[in-house]
């Protein structure tokens, strides 16, 4: 398939009908778009911080920087692939779950590389990791966020070969899935630090 | 009658319906709120705790009208990290006299229950008059206001203390007699102040 | 059933437009008061713009101008459709309607002058909150007695969301407020100190649960299927899902007072309750999905169904993000922070407004039986709603999360990391981006303002009869 790599499928994220057009054509299997494309998408953001972090520090406010000790730096970014490939994975399942409710197709893989397609704009935007500021960081990640989201509401249903209103229905259910993903990261996160797994915290 | 049956029924008849949600909602706050309501142990004062004086009640009342519970709470957690910040963690029986509790729910600024004695008059005045004067990175509005008014501008305080007697507050007959003069020459800012000043000091001993 | 017998939709109508310049004013406050934590000396000196005053002011004006004044509006609309008979009392309703404007309005100068009793969502000293409990007592006798001469048998599922809002807001509120007055405008709560916290947090969470939420299910009950046109999803859900709402969510209060000073037992069993809370709420979330799955085509023509699927998911992540937010470790991180202004917003903002809007681009065309003035207008509200909504949920987990990791953090020595100076200077530009979700979201309620004005200008309200059915035993 010829979007199965990261680079078109970034060249993709401007041409937003060719991408519905090219998803729509093609039937990937579920293990090539994860190894070919959710692996190494999931790579780059946690490698991009782990660098920043390294390099710069982690600036709040006006505040020294803060070094994160190599060892906790690591196991941050491990945890943040891990949590970005359940996110790519989970969402993918969720939404072919859901497909039969809205007419969509049911292929798991096709499921997958739409996903992939409508995160990679946060993936590029994940540069931003390299100052970890969080302003700066900010400053980057809304647009790209903004761009998934316009990407899935606009894609869907070319890719997943639904009627626009049928689209937009599933596409809400599925923002919905990934806010309460998202939530639950949160929530897991400060479940884990407060529990003693992660930087000490005093509680 | 199953319960398919019996909501069946509610729905037919709205008096029952009326009825049938009173009682469902009605339940959880006899479980949770009454038997609280009615615990002593919450509503007495610790030791070394007083109502407050007219200076410190005046200072409570332009708190609250200031709205200052928005930013700040008064409720230091039992937590390691919350303790080595503000101090001793809070217990009920500091809040006994706290009409109504300030506890809080949000903290664009840091904690107060603790502020007592922590900072100068002098600081604290500077602070409320013009925040940015003291804190320059500081988001506070500043409140030039309380340096212009009286404290007792409204002539209330001996009718507020007298309200509060009714509720259970130990005040005598002279204390309330007293109260205007107390209250004589300062200004809101003074009044303020004052009750920062007399947050969180009182020791107090274990009452459970 | 008389002949000339109408509906009584005029002061739906005017609940309406009440409702709408509410939410401008509300959400001007609101974004002004965002505006205050990014530049602190826009209050010029002046008490009444004075941040602690102003939020008070946009508290109320959001939820009890906007949300009660939609919720009056809808609730008046819906009970007469289905009851298939006019409203009970009409000229105590206008006084409703009416009175409640008269009341907020004082109520919300009052505030600005400052007269507070100091607890959130029940700001109102005893004068207003006398005047609230009056005309409360009417729109019950209003609602209850349109119910009560109604020719259908069976009370349709949206009237006992309506009901319960009713009954329970009545009992929150009057327990609640009870206190000893002092001056006019100056009264000192009943309760005192960890009693008085109890208290409050089992009105406030419940203000919350009855109006916030109970409410606007109901308008989701009966203007959900009539966009759709079809009936709800699953009858027996909707009735297993109000009971176990009603009973559980009372019991949720101290959540809001973790590891603060009240008794173990209290926490403990409000974090439990609220953890069964998810239940009924999402599987209203479901009972709404479903029903609209199966009428996707009416999104082709009805903008107006567009807000009421976001607000569903809305729904459906404040109604998970809230009970996990209740587990005491998640709550350590949580309490104090903007994660909770977050998830309130999440709340007010993606479901109650958007459920709301998308009710009045509905009721408002067919109140004056017109079409809606323009559908593109309605359209970029939706995306600038949708947009503004999304910015303020990740400001505010941004800001929460670190806020409540960094007050906690320590370091090899078990010294605090941070000072809360920095900390709180950190936050800057999550503020900012606060800010301008503020402005987008209220940007998109001026257009939809301009729209509604535009569809019913030089326009009356229709009256329709009541169909002439005879008794049903539905």
């Amino acid at each position: 398939m010829t979007f199965l790599s990261p680079w078109r499928l970034a060249r993709l994220t401007v041409r937003p009908s060719e991408a519905g057009e090219h998803l729509a054509a093609a039937t990937p299997e579920a293990h090539d778009v994860i190894l070919r494309l959710v692996l190494p998408l999931s790579v780059v953001p946690p490698a991009l911080a782990w660098i920043g972090g390294a390099t710069f520090g982690w600036r709040l406010g006006g505040g020294e920087p803060l070094y994160i000790p190599a060892g906790g730096l690591a196991l941050i970014s491990l945890a943040y692939f891990v949590a970005l490939v359940t996110g790519f994975v989970s969402t993918a399942l969720v939404a072919s779950w859901m497909a039969g409710t809205y007419g969509a197709r049911r292929e798991f893989g096709a499921h997958l590389a739409f996903v992939a397609l409508v995160g990679m704009p946060a993936i590029l935007a994940s540069v931003a990791h390299l100052a970890p500021h969080a302003f700066v960081n900010m400053l980057l990640l809304i647009p790209a966020l903004i761009w998934c989201l316009y990407l899935l509401y606009r894609c869907l249903p070319a890719a997943l070969g639904t009627t626009p209103e049928q689209g937009i229905l599933m596409a809400s259910s599925v923002v919905a899935y990934v806010l309460v993903a998202f939530v639950s990261l949160l929530g897991i996160t400060v479940v884990l630090w407060s529990g003693g797994i992660g930087p000490s915290l005093g509680v | 009658m199953n319960a398919v049956d019996l909501h069946r029924r509610l729905e037919r008849h709205s008096g029952l319906l009326i009825f049938g949600i009173l009682f469902v909602s009605a339940i959880g706050g006899l479980v949770q709120v009454l038997p609280s309501v009615l615990d002593d142990r919450l509503a007495t004062p610790g030791p070394d705790v007083k109502p407050y004086g007219p200076v410190e009640l005046t200072g409570r009342d332009i708190y609250i009208r200031e709205s200052c519970g928005t930013c700040h709470s008064q409720q230091v957690r039992p937590l390691l990290a919350e303790v080595r910040r503000y101090g001793a963690f809070s217990r009920a029986d500091e809040f006994a006299f706290d009409r109504p509790f300030l506890w809080g729910s949000k903290r664009t600024g840091p904690d107060l229950h603790r502020i007592g004695g922590r900072y100068s008059d002098v600081w604290h005045r500077l602070h409320l008059l013009d925040p940015r004067a003291v804190v320059p990175d500081s988001i506070m509005p500043a409140y030039p206001w309380l340096g212009e008014r009286a404290a007792d501008a409204e002539g209330d305080i001996q009718a507020k203390m007298r309200a509060l007697r009714l509720l259970g507050h130990p005040y005598t007959d002279a204390d309330i007699e007293a109260a205007p003069a107390a209250l004589e020459g300062l200004t809101e800012v003074d009044a303020l102040v004052a009750y920062l000043q007399g947050l969180g000091t009182s020791t107090g001993g274990d009452t459970r | 059933m008389p002949a000339g017998e109408r509906y009584h939709d005029r002061v739906a109508g005017w609940l309406t437009g009440f409702a709408v310049l509410w939410s401008l004013l509300g959400m001007t406050a609101g974004v002004y008061i965002a505006a205050e934590l990014v530049w602190p000396t826009i209050d010029f000196g002046q008490e009444w713009l004075s941040y602690g005053r102003l939020r008070n002011l946009h508290t109320n004006a959001v939820i009890f101008g906007f949300g009660v004044s939609a919720l009056m509006a809808t609730a008046f609309y819906s009970v007469q459709r289905t009851c298939h008979v006019p409203l009970f009392a009409p000229g105590l309703a206008w006084f409703v309607a009416l009175a409640w404007q008269a009341t907020l309005l004082a109520g919300g100068a009052s505030l600005l002058a400052g007269w507070t009793g100091g607890k959130e969502y029940a700001e109102l000293e005893w004068p207003i909150d006398i005047a609230i409990a009056v005309v409360w007592v009417c729109f019950a006798v209003v609602f209850f007695g349109t119910i009560a001469r109604r020719r259908i048998q069976a009370i349709y599922v949206s009237n006992w969301f309506y009901g319960a809002l009713i009954i329970v807001i009545a009992m929150l509120h009057i327990v609640n407020s009870l206190a000893i007055p002092v001056t006019w405008s100056k009264s000192y709560s009943l309760f005192a100190g960890a009693q008085d916290a109890i208290v409050q947090w089992w009105y406030g969470h419940n203000a919350v649960g009855f109006l916030l939420t109970g409410g606007f299910l109901g308008m989701l009950y009966y203007f959900l299927p009539k966009h759709a046109d079809r009936p709800i999803w699953s009858y027996r859900l909707s009735i297993v899902a109000f009971w176990a709402f009603t009973y559980s969510y009372i019991w949720a209060g101290p959540h809001h007072l973790h590891y603060n000073a009240v008794p173990e037992w209290v926490q403990s069993l409000g974090m439990i309750m609220s953890l069964v809370l998810l239940a009924p709420s999402w599987a209203t979330m479901v009972n709404g999905v479903m029903t609209v799955a199966g009428a996707w085509e009416k999104l082709r023509t009805d903008v107006a169904l567009k807000f009421i699927v976001l607000s569903l998911a809305f729904y459906g992540l404040a109604t998970f993000e809230g009970p996990m937010m209740s587990i005491k470790s998640v709550n350590v991180v949580s309490h104090f922070t903007d994660w909770t202004v977050g998830h309130v917003h999440s709340g007010a903002l993606g479901w109650n407004a958007l459920i709301t809007f998308g009710t009045f681009y509905f009721l408002v065309p067919r109140l004056v039986g017109a079409e809606l003035h323009s559908t593109r207008l309605a359209n970029w509200h939706f995306w600038l709603a949708l947009a503004g909504v999304m910015l303020y949920v990740l400001a505010m987990w941004g800001a929460g999360v670190s806020q409540g990791l960094l007050w906690l953090s320590l370091d090899e020595i078990g010294e605090l990391s941070f000072s809360f100076k920095d900390i709180m200077a950190s936050m800057a530009p999550y503020y900012a981006l606060r800010l301008v979700a503020g402005v987008v979201f209220l940007s998109g309620a001026v257009l939809m303002a301009i729209n509604l004005w535009m569809t019913v200008k030089g326009r009356v309200i229709v009256r329709v009869a009541p169909p002439a059915v005879a008794e049903s035993a539905a």
